[in-house]
Parts: structure tokens; sequence; C-alpha cells
């Protein structure tokens, strides 16, 4: 990697390498050519959350240069889901960040809901919440444990997969399968909720605050985990914002900011929630930040379920039948039902012809959905905005004066998901 | 406080649709617009930075049965499952900058040039770092060229991909599957 | 398999008395199904010497996997490490980073053009027997996604033992593919890069 001539930085006290700001470069006022050893941290590699490349250049244990290849995992979602039907492209939504599956999903129904301009009853609006939050609390039981199981707290592991398991479950029952529920339709749920789900989840609500105890006891004060993450991946708050960081990462830094009660969406504004905020910017910062936020998560399920266990026997979806299939029973009886039927089931309902941008909290940060329809049955356009692409752009910003252990850190606390940096 | 955009250098004009407020602005002027709108007007977050490519728009006419939860407007064109075509738009390639105003008064407004094919636009890393990689996967995607991007190289591709994907005129790929009718 | 061997079955041991529901309790009288008879079949027709099923007892047991995992079926594999689906008790719960020490390749994920380079190198770098899984539907076959980058089965680059389909597949059904490797190779039949003639 030659040494491109520097340019000046992006403002005052950034520490955004310049003049590519994704990639760190070799000083050679600070490292010998001589002593520098390009290594490659494959695509194939068991701490790098999936297939990401990183090509470092290290003199001795100190990282002088970094840059990522992306592109392993690139499915080509977008150019996909232009072929199919608004029915069937809901289904691939959930595959791009497929740790935190119902927030895709739940960005891109809520965006065609908008172009349709179609009334979603309450029940299904609080029970997306209900879902969206519990995963949320799935993601940072994932990302907890791989990033523990990196830094070396390998029992983690097993704790928290094994209260994602009980989450899945809940998932189960409701949705029908463990992971890619596909539960959300345009116009608000596929099926009803199951009479047993409320008792379950309350138990769920429970037991989760005594599991996040546990991790915080295991890890907040352990030595180990404070030497490996304090005043490591510092990344200050005019930085963040400037690399477009949200979520987590950007609360780390100290900028308050939180999707759901800035700009919110379905029915975030009625509910009580904190929003945990720290101004350190480190990797312990992050992690404080997950836990935070998950307590927070259980918070809101339990409000859900009280609002929802007063709306049993209340429709779950839309009665538009342009958008949404009849009740079965109407089949029988009614022609314009089976015209309804057939159309959908057939050609699709079609979207009115716009554009739009939508975003959610996802557990990464703004995961936004930009919708183009022309008016017909498949997309025209339909582009992701994933929060981990734009956290990896960090890594070089992080990575300033850090040694390769580090490295291992950093990017597990930026928590990207591969699938939805390449879709 | 309604925001006004009449400031904004090379603004050709404003569309506001779905709550959202889309400002058109002539490409050749596009580091200055963002310039005043990160200054000015403190749109500091660049949410996305996206084209898309609109070859074949209104080509062929889609059926007008649009159903809201209004109902249908009986007397509207294009209703009662008329073909109908939507508007033309003015070039090929239309680049999409999402801003957000973080902070007490948050606000999006959505950025737009159009490009034809071959027209290259200037980069907006220099304004909000974050821009690189998305510019980078436009090109690799679209092939829109950003003057004086620091890295323009492919990323989501192989480096010595011929083509790029997203374009209207790029095949889908893949293979024929057998006994499955169209999508 | 262990039926179509007339070995005792699981409901003469204590397990059906802890409560254990297999099938094979709940139905004492079943026979062998068709894959043991096909498997019972085809160690007839190899003619194996019980050296050779020693070795093939060991090479199944305690086998280790690679740490393969591209994309959401990497989860459900993480998964059947945690404790509720434990494949510790197969002595496979230590997944190897370096392909030198792995015997099984759990190809979990979609494969891009881009990717296929990386899993070649790696399934060059294990060492011989070696198993594939292709776990879930875009390992097998591309999935949901045909189209320019994603190649369509992974089997087209490596040769692959057994599929597991599911998208992504329950950790139970990994752990049925994993079972099902294992009743393979115990029965005799020999890794994919022998049949399917892969160079190697």
């Amino acid at each position: 990697m030659s040494v491109v001539e520097r340019r000046p930085a992006v403002y005052e006290g950034s520490r955004i390498p310049s003049p590519i700001p994704t990639a760190l470069q070799v000083d050679p006022a600070k490292h010998a050519f001589e002593d520098i050893l390009r290594i490659n941290f494959g695509p194939n590699h068991p701490s790098t959350h999936g297939v990401l490349r990183l090509v470092v250049d290290l003199d001795g244990e100190m990282v002088a240069g970094l840059s990522a290849v992306i592109g392993y995992l690139h499915t080509g979602f977008e150019k996909t889901m232009e072929q199919k039907t608004w029915w069937k492209c809901i289904t691939y939504p959930e595959r791009i960040d497929y740790v935190s599956f119902q927030a895709n999903e739940m960005a891109f129904v809520l965006a065609i809901e908008k172009l349709l301009e179609i009334d979603v009853p309450r029940k299904a609006i609080w029970m997306r919440m209900c879902l969206a939050e519990m995963t949320r609390i799935h993601s940072h039981l994932v990302w907890l444990g791989t990033s523990a199981l990196e830094l070396g707290a390998i029992s983690l592991f097993w704790y928290t997969f094994d209260d994602r398991d009980a989450t899945l479950d809940l998932f189960e029952m409701v949705c029908g399968t463990r992971m890619h529920t596909r539960y959300f339709q345009a116009g608000g749920l596929a099926e009803d909720i199951p009479e047993g789900f409320y008792e379950q989840a309350r138990g769920w609500c429970k037991k989760m605050p005594k599991s996040i105890d546990e991790y915080e006891a295991i890890l907040d004060k352990n030595a180990i985990w404070q030497k490996r993450t304090r005043g490591i991946g510092l990344l200050s708050a005019d930085d963040a914002i400037a690399l477009g960081q949200s979520g987590p990462v950007l609360r780390a830094s100290g900028v308050d900011w939180d999707l759901r009660r800035d700009l919110p969406y379905l029915a975030y504004s009625e509910v009580d929630f904190n929003v945990p905020v720290l101004p350190e910017g480190d990797v312990y910062a992050r992690y404080r930040i997950h836990m935070e936020e998950m307590r927070q998560s259980v918070r809101i399920v339990s409000q859900c379920l009280d609002r929802l266990e007063e709306m049993r026997g209340e429709p779950w979806i839309s009665d538009d039948r342009k958008v949404v299939l009849p009740p079965r029973e109407e089949l029988h009886t009614s022609m314009e039902s089976l015209i309804h039927h057939f159309k959908i089931v057939t050609e699709g309902y079609v979207v009115p012809e716009g554009e739009i941008y939508e975003c959610v909290e996802s557990p990464r940060g703004e995961f936004g959905v930009y919708v183009v329809s022309d008016g017909g049955p498949k997309p025209w356009r339909v582009k992701f905005r994933a929060p981990s692409f734009v956290a990896l752009q960090a890594t070089a910003t992080c990575m300033t004066d850090a040694a390769i252990a580090d490295m291992i850190a950093i990017v597990g606390s930026l928590d990207g998901v591969m699938g939805e940096v390449d879709r | 406080m309604k925001t006004t955009y009449d400031g904004v250098p090379g603004l050709v004009e404003t569309v506001e649709a779905h709550d959202e407020t889309t400002l058109v602005v002539d490409p050749a002027r596009i580091v200055e617009a963002c310039l005043h709108l990160r200054d000015g007007q403190g749109f500091n977050f660049l949410s996305d930075l996206t084209p898309t490519d609109y070859l074949g728009w209104g080509a062929r006419g889609v059926s007008g049965y649009i159903g809201t939860a209004g109902g249908r407007d009986m007397h509207g064109p294009g209703t009662q499952g008329l073909a109908r075509v939507p508007d033309p738009k003015p070039k090929r390639f239309a680049v999409n900058y999402h801003l957000l105003r973080l902070g007490a008064d948050p606000v999006r407004v959505r950025v737009q040039a159009w490009l034809d094919d071959g027209e290259e636009i200037d980069t907006v890393v220099p304004v909000w770092p974050t821009a690189d990689w998305f510019e980078r996967e436009a090109w690799d995607m679209f092939g829109i060229v950003f003057r004086g991007h620091p890295n323009l190289v492919r990323i989501l591709m192989e480096d010595d991909w011929e083509g790029h994907p997203l374009r209207k005129d790029y095949p889908i790929g893949g293979e024929p599957v057998r006994f499955s009718g169209e999508e | 398999m262990a039926l179509a061997r007339k070995l005792p079955l699981i409901s003469d041991r204590p397990l059906a008395k802890a409560g254990l529901n297999s099938e094979r309790v709940l139905m004492p009288n079943k026979g062998p199904g068709v894959f043991e008879e096909e498997i019972a079949g085809i160690e007839d027709a190899l003619g194996i010497t019980t050296v050779e099923k020693a070795v093939a007892w060991a090479q199944a047991s305690s086998m280790w996997p690679d740490t393969f995992g591209l994309a959401c079926c990497a989860i459900e594999m993480m998964s059947i490490v945690s404790s509720r689906y434990d494949i510790a008790r197969f002595g496979m719960e230590r997944f190897s980073s370096s392909p030198r020490q792995a015997d099984l390749l759990i190809v979990s994920g979609r494969v891009t053009h881009k990717m296929s380079a990386p899993l070649r190198q790696v399934y060059d770098q294990m060492l011989e027997p070696k198993w594939v899984i292709a776990m879930g539907a875009c390992a097998s076959s591309g999935g949901m996604f045909n189209n320019y980058t994603v190649l369509q089965g992974v089997d087209k680059i490596v040769p692959v033992d057994v599929h597991v389909p599911g998208c992504p597949p329950r950790p139970e059904a990994l752990v049925e593919g994993i079972v099902r490797l294992h009743e393979k190779i115990k029965a005799g039949v020999p890794p994919a890069y022998e049949i399917r003639g892969v160079a190697q």
C-alpha cells in the first residue's frame, strides 16, 4: 500500500484517517517500512463475525495500517427483490441482518404500508413492537455471547445462547419458526397471537433481568475484561456523527440519539423506556450500553404484554381486501372476496407509485429501507441502509494506535453482521 | 419550526410526498448544496447515499388497480384496471442523499441529483466521511463515477468483475430452474 | 442402522424409564427405516471387515468441525454447541479454526462467487479423511437466491456428503444430519471425494 499524500483532516480534533476515511495507512514517521508485516485476517476467521477480511499492516503488535475487504457475502438482495412480487419480497429482508431478522422485516413492511397508505390495527402495532424488542434482546444476546467468546470469556457463550433459546421458543410459539419468522404482513400480522404466549412471555420477562444480572456479575468488574475493553477503540462524538454511526456505537460516544424516542414509529411514543448514553466512547461503554438496552427492552415488552392482553379478540390485520387475503370462510359466500383472493395470490397487490425512506432502530442502529415503486406488482428499487456497513467504516478511526489484540475487541464491539454489510 | 430550503444552492425543485421532502439539486453544485445543508441548516448526518436506475421506467403500463384504505377514486385516471403509465423521469440515474438533522429538532430530507449514463458527480466524502463506502458501492453497482473520491474501487463484487450488476440492463443471472413457472 | 443390525433397542435401556420419548421407545415394534435398510445393504455389498469397522467408529466419534459459518445458518450452527442441543455428546464441540485440524466442513450459509475461492482453499487444506455437510437451502442449492452472485449449491466446488434442508434448519435438523453422517461412516460409505471423483 503506497503512502498517499496526506490531506488535512475533516475538522479540528478529528481522528478520522485521511485521505481515505475508512482505511489506516502506514505513517512513515512512526513505522519503518522494513518492520511492517502485512497479514490477512481472512474471510474465514473465528473472530471476525462472519466473512470479513481485514488486511492489516503490523509493526510488532501495533497496527500500523488497516483496510477492510468486504463483499464475500454479497447476495444481491436488492436485484433479486426487483424480480419478486411485493408479498414474496417480505421474506428477503430478514436474511440481511440475520441476527435481528424481525427488525429488517419490519422496516420493509412499514415502508410499503406507508406507500399503500393502509391502516394497521393497533394489536398488530403493539405486537410488532413487542417482537421488535424481543429481537433486540436476541441480537444483544448473540452479540454478547460471541464477543465475550472472542475475548476469552468462553462460558458466557453457553449462558447467552441458553437465554436465546428461550427467546426463540417464544418466537416459535407465535410465528411458527425460530429464525426468519416472516410474521409481518403488509397490513398487520400473519396470524393471531396464540393464547399461551402471554403467560410464557411474562415468565420470560421475569427471568431475563436475572440473567442480565448474571452476565454483569461475570463481566462488569472482571479485571481481564476491564483491561481489554476500557480505553480501547475510542470514538469521539463528532467522529461518530461524521462517520454516520447509529445505535449503541453512537450512544456510547455520548450522542443522545435513539430513533424510537426521537422520531417514533409504531407505538414507541406510548411506552416508557430510558435510552442509555455514555460519554467514554470505548469498547466498555458499548458493552454497558448493550446490557442496559436489554433491560429497557424487557421493560418495553412487559408494557406491550399488558396492552396486548386487553386487545384479545381484536383484528390482527387490516381488512383492506386489495392487499390482505380475506378470511377463508368469506370465500364461500362472497364473490368479491373470491376475486380479491385470486388477484392477490396470482398477481399480488400493487403498491402505488412513489419513493420512501423508512428506518427503524434495529439493534445495530439505524436500519433504513429506501423503496421506489412504479405502481406495479414488483418493486422498482429497494435499498437497505445497513448500520453494520457504516459501523465497519469506523474501524479505521477506532484502531488508531491500537494493538492487534484490541482489533478483535473493537470489531466485536462495533457489532457488525456481514449479511447486512454485503447484502 | 418548519424548515425552508430556499437557500440551497443549485435547487431545481422541491417535492413533498408521504411526509417526506425531496430536494432536486443540480449535480454540478451538489457539494455546495451539501455544505449549505450541513453547515447552514444543521444536517450533520448522512443516513444513506444510493442511486436508482430508471432505465425502462414506464415502458410497460402498470395496472391501475390501486387499492387504498379509503377506497378507489372512480373518476381518477388509471383506475378500473386500465393500464396506466407512470410519469417519465428527467434522466436515467437519480443519486439520492438521505440526510438527517441529528439533535433536538430532528428533520429528514432527501437530496436528489439526476445524471445520465456516463455523467460524473462530485464526491461528498469531504462533507460527510461516511459517504466513502456508499459511493464505492454506487460505483460498483451502477457505474456512477464520483470525481475526487480517494479510493473508487470495487467493494462488493470481485476486483476484476465486469459490468455493474444493479443496472437495469444487467441480467439477474443465476441458473434456470426446471419445472418453475415465472416468479 | 442399529435396527438393521439387530442391536438391542433403546427401549431395553433405562432411558425409557426416565421419560425419553424417542420414536423407537414409543413404537418398539418399528422395523428399520428405509435409510437404515439401504445402509445395511451397502454394508453387505462392500464387505467391511472388523478393522475397518473400528476405524470407521473412531472417525465418526469426535469429528471436529471447521468454523465455516457464513450467514444465518451459522447462528443455528452455533446453537448446536449450546447446552440445549449439545453436540458435545458427540465430541464435536471443539470447532477448529484451523482447517488442518478439522475433519468436517459444515458449509452454513450462502456461498458467493467471491467466497468460493476461500472455501475451496479451506477444503483443500483439510487432511483426509474429511467430510462436508451442506447446511441449509443456500449451501445445498443456492436457496432463495438465484442470481449473478450466489453459487447455486456448494456441491459445485466441494463434494458434499450430507445436505441438510431448511432455511435455516433447526438445530435438531442439523444434529440429524450429523447423526446420519456418522451412520454413513460407520456403515463404511467412503467420504464424498472418493465417490464423486472430485480432484483433491
